[in-house]
This record gives C-alpha cells, structure tokens and sequence, in this order.
C-alpha cells in the first residue's frame, strides 16, 4: 500500500482505507464496499465519531476522484 | 396459477412503501414486507389482496433461493479464513449461547422437540442484513468492534449452512432412528460434494454458465441456481443449501463479480415477495395466544447477546462501549428466522411456531435499532472485572483502528512510578499516562498539572498509553479517541 495508507478488511462489507494527512486537525478514511459504493469518513480532532461521512456510488465517487486529481478540467 | 396482478402489484407496492417509511425512521426492511402481508393476506380483516398466498409460492421459493445464492456468491471466504482463531472463539460463543438458549426455550415451551429445533435457530441465527445496515447507518466502521461484528454474523451464515443441513433431514418425517441418521448422513454427504465442486470444479461450472452478455448470464444463472436447488430438495436436503453451496461454487469463479451485481436486484426482489408470503399466511388472531412467549424469548435473546458481546470484548480486549455494541448490534433478526419458520411451516409442525416468530422478528426489529444506538447506556453499567482490562475511566469512549499515528509507537512498556515533573515541583497526581512516541511519563488529565497532555504539545508525539495497574488502554491526542491496532493481518 502507499506510505501513509492502512487497510483494514471489513468482512461482508469491503475494505477501510485509512489515510494519514499528516494533519494535526483532520483525518479521513475511505471505506470502498464490494458493491463499488464509497463512504468516506471525516473525522475532526478530538472527536471520536465522524463529522462527516459521505456516501458515494461508484460514478460519483469517480467524478470527486477526477476533482481531487486534478485530472479534471473545465476550460 | 392465477393471473391476479392487480392484488400482487398493490401488495408490493404497498410493502414498499411501508418498507421506505421504515427506512426514513432508520428501521430494517425486512420485517415490513412481512407486515404488509400480514396486514394484507386472508387471515387479517380488512382488505385482502391475495387470497390465495399458495398461488405465489413459487415465486416465493424463487426468493429463497436467491437470497440464498447471493449469501454464497458473496461469502468472503479468504477474508473469514484469514481473520484467526479469535474471531472463530467469538462467533462460536455468539452461536452456542443464542442457539444453546433458544434450544432450552424452545423445549421449555413444550411445543415439541422438533419445534425447539426450529426455535433454537429462528432465536440463534442474526440477520446479516439487518447487523450491516446498522453499521454503514450508526457511522460505526472506523470502530475496533466493527470488524469483530461483522466476522461473527460472517461466521454465522456458514453455520446456517450446517443448521440447514441438520434440520431438513429432521423435518423430513423420518419414520425410525436409522432413516433420520441416514438422512443427515445423505445431508452432510451432500455438503461435502458440493464442496468439493465449489474447490475443484467451480472453473467448469463457470464455463457452463458464462456468457459475455448480462442478459444470457442472468438466465443461464438463474436456471442453474434453481436447478440445483430443486435437485436438492429432492433428494432430501433443502433447496436453501442447495441455493447457498451453488452460491459458494460461483464464488470461486472469475464470473463472481458479474453474477453478485446480476443478482441483486433479482434477490431483492423475489425475497421481498418471500417475505411477504410467509406474512400472508399470518393470521393476527394468533399473535395473543404467542404473545407472552415472544416477550420472554426477546428478553432472552438480549441477555443471551450482551454476554456474547461480553465474550468478544473480553477475546479482543475491547472497552464497555465496544462490547456493547457489539451485544446489541448483532441483535437483528430476520431472513433466516423467516426461512426456518417457512421450513417449518412446511413440514408441517406446530402452527403456533409461524406467528411466534413473526411477531419475534417484528419487535427486535424496532428493538434492535434503538438499543444499538443507545449502547452507551449499558456500558455505563458494565463492571470492569468482566473485561480484559480496566477501563474504568474510558468505558464509554469508542475505540477506532482508523488511528493512522501508529507507526509513531516505539516504546510501550515503563516501570516508572511518579510523574517526575510533579516530583519536581511537589505536586500530587492521580494517575499516570506514557509517551508511546519517547516513554516520557506524565500525569493524567485529572490531575492538577496534566503533564501527560502538555508533553504532546510540546512535542507532537500523538500517542499516550495509561500506566494504571492492570490498564493497558491506548489514546490518541490528535483523533481524541482510544485506538488499537487493527485486527487480523497487516498488510504492506
């Protein structure tokens, strides 16, 4: 896996990615399910439950990917 | 059968509907599509939709063989296998609890002993469905029970294979002893053929069936599926396993991926009408004579799994918080009480067992939702001396393996025994944390000077372990939450 990326199987549901921002405030992890939705925790400091947690389908969680890229372009 | 369409499309539209007002209070879709149809079918009053429900039982067992099939197509084989001994002790204590205590219930009720085998299952067995629908809702997957939760409901569909396997042969009306041992052998016997497809023969079934267009692999599959089921239903072993082994089968091949998505929306469909047509042959009327053996048995299940949540917590050194959850999330029942009641109602036993554990899975339905979210409660009240460790301070807080300043530990152990900057200045301290980053010691939160949390401002070193006797709880500074590692192999 990439440096500052951890996995942890999830049975019957997929995988959780964990990703090290490297960030003193926020933290996300990515959960990819086998059925190719995405749900992707945020987490803030001193939090234990998520502040967030945005569930994707596969198409969109594509297009947010391409964003995040910065494989997208407008004009 | 009858070209009733009219009475069929308002009976699923309704339990849809019913089903969608559900899902907006956060409650579980299974127990309304039954509801629809028992608020629907002959034996309610009021409008009927379907008078006849045997009109639509094949349709019916349609939806129990692809609910079965898609449970065997999914079944994450290397994930369970890689998952440990652990895991396997947890679910093994889940099961023999609930299914051992609704075995004694069922004989207790004196229904008959065939009866507390169905009982024993309809109460053992949760609802894979139900438990995974929670987690994803309650924002639960970055917590260390999550992993722990889902291996235990994981394991226990495999054991519904072999409970399957054990309870057809004795539903079957076996005249003598040697005929019913014969038939669990022809059973078991089964299983192991399939199996040993499922190993060496799955690339050839996936020959079989594969086609580069969807729409010929929906149909070659489907014919397949039902095939083998009914094939097993002849020869004495329930078309459930059939469905569920063909399942595990197509899983190991490379068409695996193209038949879980094929399938799904075929599952979902045909097992809504399954569980509509075990609600139609529902009469309420029955549900008072039921009443008080429901009741006891829902207490019952809720004990039987918060000790079973007690267990894991214990196994996986979990803190109050995260045994009870996992106690009260895998409380949903479900598909598989329906598919026992179903078999049993078949084989005609006792007819009390259908609305006993229809009404049994309508109420922890609303029951299992709304302990799960308030989980915190119980763990208030949970002694320490029933877990690992002590957690006396933390039992409350949710654990997370999503800490990604693991790599950051170097030191865990110290034999320190004051806080040396206290020490220092003459102060007192209540208890003492250590810098798993450096091994510095400091002292607590509560204690006047806080040393420990000013040493990770100091320094950034994020996390702190508790140097209480008999505590070996860990805290991150920067996600605010207990963490741990994350169970089962790691993986570069």
């Amino acid at each position: 896996m990439g440096k500052g990326i951890y996995v942890q199987e999830l049975p019957g549901i997929g995988k959780r990615y964990d990703v090290d921002l490297g960030s003193n405030t926020q933290r996300i992890s990515v959960v990819v399910r086998r059925d190719g939705n995405r749900d992707l925790y945020v987490f803030a400091a001193g939090k234990d439950d998520p502040v967030a947690v945005i569930e994707m389908s596969e198409e969109q969680a594509r297009k947010v990917g391409a964003l995040l890229a910065g494989t997208y372009f407008s004009e | 059968m009858h070209a009733d369409l009219v009475g069929f499309g308002a009976l699923v539209l309704i339990a849809g509907l019913l089903a969608r007002a559900g899902r907006r209070i956060n409650l579980p879709t299974v127990p309304f599509f039954m509801l629809a149809g028992i608020l629907l079918g002959p034996g309610t009053p009021g409008p009927v939709l379907i008078a006849h429900p045997e009109d639509l039982s094949l349709l019916a067992s349609l939806g129990l063989v692809l609910l079965l099939f898609h449970l065997g197509v999914e079944f994450p084989v290397d994930q369970v296998l890689g998952s440990g001994k652990r895991l396997f002790v947890a679910a093994g204590a889940y099961i023999g609890l609930n299914v051992g205590a609704g075995l004694v219930f069922g004989l207790a009720l004196g229904w008959g002993g065939y009866e507390a085998f169905v009982i024993a299952g309809a109460l053992g067995i949760s609802s894979s469905a139900i438990v995974t629908k929670l987690l994803i809702e309650f924002r639960r997957l970055a917590n260390a029970e999550t992993p722990v939760i889902l291996g235990i409901i994981v394991i226990e569909d495999l054991f519904l294979a072999l409970y399957l396997a054990l309870l057809s042969p004795l539903l079957s009306g076996a005249g003598s002893a040697g005929e019913l041992a014969l038939r669990i052998g022809l059973s078991f016997a089964y299983l192991v053929v399939l199996f040993a497809v499922a190993r060496f023969g799955a690339r050839l079934v996936g020959k079989v069936i594969d086609s580069n267009e969807d729409e010929l692999l929906a149909i070659l599959m489907v014919g397949l599926v039902v095939l083998v089921a009914g094939v097993s239903a002849e020869i004495g072993v329930s078309d459930a396993i059939g469905a569920l082994m063909i399942g595990l089968v197509v899983a190991r091949t490379p068409i695996r991926e193209r038949v879980e998505r094929l399938v799904l929306p075929l599952r979902d469909v045909f097992a809504a009408v399954f569980f509509l047509v075990f609600g139609l042959s529902i009469d309420v009327g029955d549900f008072g004579a039921v009443a008080l053996p429901v009741l006891l048995a829902v207490l019952m299940t809720i004990v039987t799994n918060v000790l079973a949540g007690l267990i894991a917590g214990r196994l996986f050194g979990l803190n109050q918080r995260g045994a009870a959850n996992v106690g009260l999330t895998v409380l949903g029942r479900g598909e598989f009480s329906l598919i026992l009641a179903t078999l049993a109602i078949a084989a005609g036993l006792d007819g009390r067992l259908g609305p006993f554990i229809a009404l049994y899975v309508l109420i922890l339905a609303v029951a299992s939702p709304l302990l799960a979210a308030n989980s915190r409660y119980l763990a208030r009240i949970i002694p320490d001396r029933l877990l690992h460790s002590s957690w006396r301070y933390v039992r409350e807080e949710t654990i997370s393996t999503a800490c990604t300043h693991l790599d950051r530990i170097h030191i865990t152990e110290s034999d320190a025994e004051a806080c040396p900057q206290c020490v220092e200045s003459g102060d007192d301290w209540v208890q003492l944390r250590m810098c798993l980053t450096c091994g510095a010691v400091g002292c607590c939160s509560d204690s006047v000077n806080n040393h420990a949390e000013e040493h990770y401002r100091r320094t950034g070193h994020p996390l702190i372990r508790s140097l209480e006797e008999g505590e070996d709880w860990r805290y991150c500074y920067i996600d605010g939450a207990l963490v741990r590692e994350p169970m089962g192999a790691t993986r570069e």
